[in-house]
């Protein structure tokens, strides 16, 4: 399991890293916005992706939206982890096809909880 | 000012009125006193009117003080307000990266003596049923030495790596008092602004846009206003709206 972790800010990219060890997910990869992670997905061989929404550059809704765009990226599980908790930005992240949506802050309990839930579904269909 | 608008109003109309009758009857005379009469009140009213611009003039001269410190605040704190903020950024990083560092070493440490120790309990279970041989006894003694020593090493690491972890909050303070200024700043640029609004006449623009509520578009980051009704406070409530949206 390969997962990329797209944050702007280096220490939420570390808590994030550090917690999916924690899990038990020891192969990650990081990128600061949209604009680096998305040439990653194209050429890496990522199984999940871990945003933020929130980034200058491309921001995690457009790299949602870019990957769902891809032929090869579309089926790939996106956990958006952000501060932005508007109404119609979560409608818009659900309607983009977003997997689960946590925001910050946030605690280890919830970011397993929806990764469980993620992977449950991915294995029921 | 409004009862002496509508007192020279009704100054004015009567002279009018006397004016025309005057004509009418045929009165050039008078008439033309009438007509003087009229003359007076406007230049009367030319008087006032020039009193209020002096008035002004000297206003707007008092308030030149309230630009001079508005020039200040441009100049100088708020740039010296810049560079608090990102001192701030930094002290949090630094003290973010810091914490990290000691539970990253802490990590191994802990787990390696989970590890050992629960292999030791097996065999010292084994022990206890009488499964042991003698040669096996001889090997789980030593091992039993070596692990104790390692958790004492072990333990002084980890009592290390917490200090450091306790010391890394010292951010806090210096954080708070950099933070606590630049609102000092911020609530002055705001007593200065209001003031200008009210020189150039806009106290009611104002005092309507204060009620008014705001609705920022697009990303704003962490919303720190509990009452916003398009705002979600929790993850309880944006696991609510994505299930009722089908998830």
């Amino acid at each position: 399991m390969k997962i990329l972790i797209v944050d702007d800010f280096s220490t939420m990219r570390r808590i994030v890293k550090n917690l999916l060890r924690d899990l038990g997910f020891t192969n990650t990869a990081e990128a600061d916005d949209g604009q680096t992670a998305l040439p990653m997905l194209q050429s890496g061989d990522f199984d999940f992706l871990v945003t933020d929404w929130n980034m200058p550059g491309m921001q995690g809704i457009d790299l949602l939206k870019a990957v769902r765009a891809d032929p090869n990226l579309k089926d790939l599980p996106v956990l958006m982890v952000t501060a932005e908790a508007k109404r119609e930005q979560i409608v818009e992240a659900a309607q983009a096809g977003v997997n689960g949506y946590i925001v910050k802050p946030f605690t280890a309990g919830t970011l397993k909880e929806k990764i469980d839930k993620i992977f449950e579904r991915i294995e029921g269909n | 000012m409004e009862a002496h608008d509508k007192l020279m109003a009704e100054v004015t109309i009567e002279q009018a009125r006397n004016l025309l009758r005057c004509l009418e009857s045929g009165d050039l005379g008078s008439a033309r006193e009438a007509i003087d009469g009229l003359t007076q009140l406007r230049e009367a009213n030319l008087f006032l009117e020039v009193g209020k611009l002096t008035r002004q003039l000297h206003e707007a001269l008092a308030n030149f003080q309230l630009d001079s410190k508005i020039a200040g605040l441009a100049a100088q704190e708020i740039p010296d307000a810049k560079d608090r903020l990102n001192y701030v950024i930094e002290t949090t990083e630094n003290a973010a990266n810091k914490t990290m560092d000691s539970v990253e070493a802490c990590i191994p440490l802990s787990e390696g003596i989970e590890a050992q120790a629960e292999a030791l309990s097996k065999d010292w279970k084994r022990l206890y049923r009488r499964e042991l041989k003698p040669g096996e006894f001889r090997e789980l003694a030593s091992r039993v030495e070596t692990f104790l020593k390692q958790v004492s090493g072990d333990s002084k690491q980890l009592n290390k790596q917490l200090h450091d972890v306790l010391v890394a909050q010292d951010y806090q303070d210096l954080t708070g008092q950099v933070i606590r200024r630049v609102i000092t700043l911020v609530q002055d640029v705001e007593d200065n602004l209001v003031a200008l609004i009210k020189m150039f006449g806009g106290s009611e623009e104002y005092q309507k846009a204060q009620t008014q509520k705001t609705k920022t578009k697009g990303v704003e980051g962490p919303v720190i206003d509990k009452n916003r009704e398009d705002v979600l406070t929790n993850q309880d409530d944006v696991d609510d709206l994505l299930s009722s949206l089908g998830f």
